[in-house]
């Protein structure tokens, strides 16, 4: 890993009703993040702490391997973009080019071409005020801002809700081809498993105020599975039951068929078939089942990418 | 350009290596030709759903073999392959299928002789097939 982006050092954030913390964590520059977790794990919280909306309580955030005492230098600010959840009202009765006049004023790196480009390409309708957008609309609007401020950092929070399947496929290759053409850091926070898969290199796994951790995307790949097994009755079931204690959701599917859930099969495979019991079939869980199998405390272990070598 | 690589998501084999192995095989075999683009290490990460410092991996690797080279601000390249190269990766092939078409003999206890034969056999029905279908 080379030079961090974003670094937490034991950030809290304590609210009468709920409590974020403690963060620890380390984003690469140059990488892609994306940030999961369900609704309320605080990961709205921890972009706008990255942009100073909300402050700590405690602990430490570093930009660019620099902590900062009060307020952002307006340069390091400037390299930051931001597309939030919910739209600011601020620009409600502008147009897309009069926002942008606004916008370009406080960016110095604003390229308006290139803000002209995507609006074409994402169809954003050129003379409608923001405010009498459609939801999507908006956020076609919103990103093509961002990326016209040509940002070092750029933050998305839920960026495709309200995207139709074209304007979406338009944003996954927008920030693909963008992050070819920069060394840019991306923070994308998202319930969309399919985004995951297509955009992230690193994926931080949020719940309930905690950080559950932060891991290489291609790491989880093949690290649980489903395996269905010959099975004779309840008692061989508590057999195996006893001689795979790992194993998850161990349960007769119908007579004489079991099925469990197991982290590194190829560990395990011996040791089944040396039972003598006859697998039937077994696949590789989805990232969505592995992400919520780590939400409830299934932490994966991490593959060694060397394994098969 | 759209490099025809398949990720088996069953396989116990690293993603990586998935990637690696195939791509090395397309260019070996000569399916990718020398000279060709590959694509941006962000472009193919998005294709094949991994992450860039799997697809960095395998194109160090590759490089590193001498099958790929990298032009700053270009991109990645596939180099020259010596027809040397090309009738190794032949052998290396076939060598390993028959390897694991004899370890599966071995498993089930058939004789040398038995083996032999069967080899012998395959060979003669695909071979006399492909014959047929060249003669006509």
């Amino acid at each position: 890993m080379g030079q961090q982006a974003i670094e937490l050092r034991d950030v809290w954030k304590k609210r009468r009703n709920k409590t974020i913390g403690p963060m620890n964590l380390r984003l690469p520059q140059g990488y892609i993040t994306a940030l999961v977790g369900q609704n309320g794990a605080g990961k709205s919280t921890l972009l706008n702490m990255l942009l100073q909306l909300i402050l700590p309580d405690e602990g430490e955030i570093r930009w660019y391997e620099e902590t900062y005492r009060g307020v952002l230098p307006m340069e390091l600010r400037q390299s930051i973009a931001y597309v939030p959840e919910m739209p600011q009202p601020e620009e409600n009765f502008w147009t897309p080019g009069e926002a942008a006049a606004f916008r370009s004023h406080w960016y110095p790196s604003w390229d308006q071409s290139y803000f002209e480009e995507l609006v074409r390409k994402f169809e954003v309708p050129e003379n409608a005020r923001l405010g009498k957008m459609s939801k999507g609309e908006r956020r076609k609007f919103e990103l093509a801002a961002a990326l016209a401020v040509k940002p070092r950092l750029l933050l998305l929070d839920e960026p495709s809700s309200g995207l139709d399947p074209f304007a979406w496929k338009i944003m996954i290759e927008t920030l693909q081809r963008y992050m070819d053409e920069h060394e840019a850091t991306i923070v994308i926070s998202t319930h969309i498993v399919e985004e995951v898969r297509r955009l992230a290199d690193y994926i931080v796994l949020m719940h309930q105020g905690q950080l559950l951790g932060m891991t290489e995307k291609d790491s989880l790949f093949g690290s649980w599975s489903e395996i269905w097994v010959q099975i004779e009755g309840e008692q061989a079931l508590q057999e195996l039951a006893a001689e795979l204690p790992q194993a998850l959701e161990l349960k007769l599917e119908t007579p004489g068929v079991a099925s469990f859930l197991t982290q590194q099969i190829y560990l395990y495979e011996k040791r089944i078939h040396d039972l003598g019991v006859k697998v039937l079939k077994s696949r590789s869980l989805e990232l969505d089942e592995i992400l919520s199998l780590w939400t409830r405390g299934h932490r994966p272990v991490l593959i060694d990418q060397k394994r098969g070598e | 350009m759209w490099i025809p690589i398949q990720i088996n998501e069953n396989s116990a084999e690293p993603l990586y290596h998935q990637i690696e192995t195939q791509l090395r095989s397309l260019i070996i075999s000569g399916a990718i030709t020398e000279g060709t683009l590959l694509p941006s290490i962000r472009e193919f990460a998005g294709d094949l759903k991994c992450s860039v410092i799997t697809v960095r991996r395998v194109y160090q690797d590759l490089e590193n073999e001498g099958l790929l080279r990298t032009r700053q601000g270009t991109g990645t390249f596939v180099s020259h392959i010596g027809t040397g190269a090309m009738e190794d990766y032949k052998q290396e092939t076939v060598r390993k299928a028959l390897e694991s078409a004899v370890e599966a003999g071995l498993s089930v206890h058939c004789s040398e002789e038995e083996l032999t034969r069967l080899f012998t056999e395959i060979v003669k029905n695909k071979y006399g097939k492909q014959a047929e279908r060249g003669g006509s």
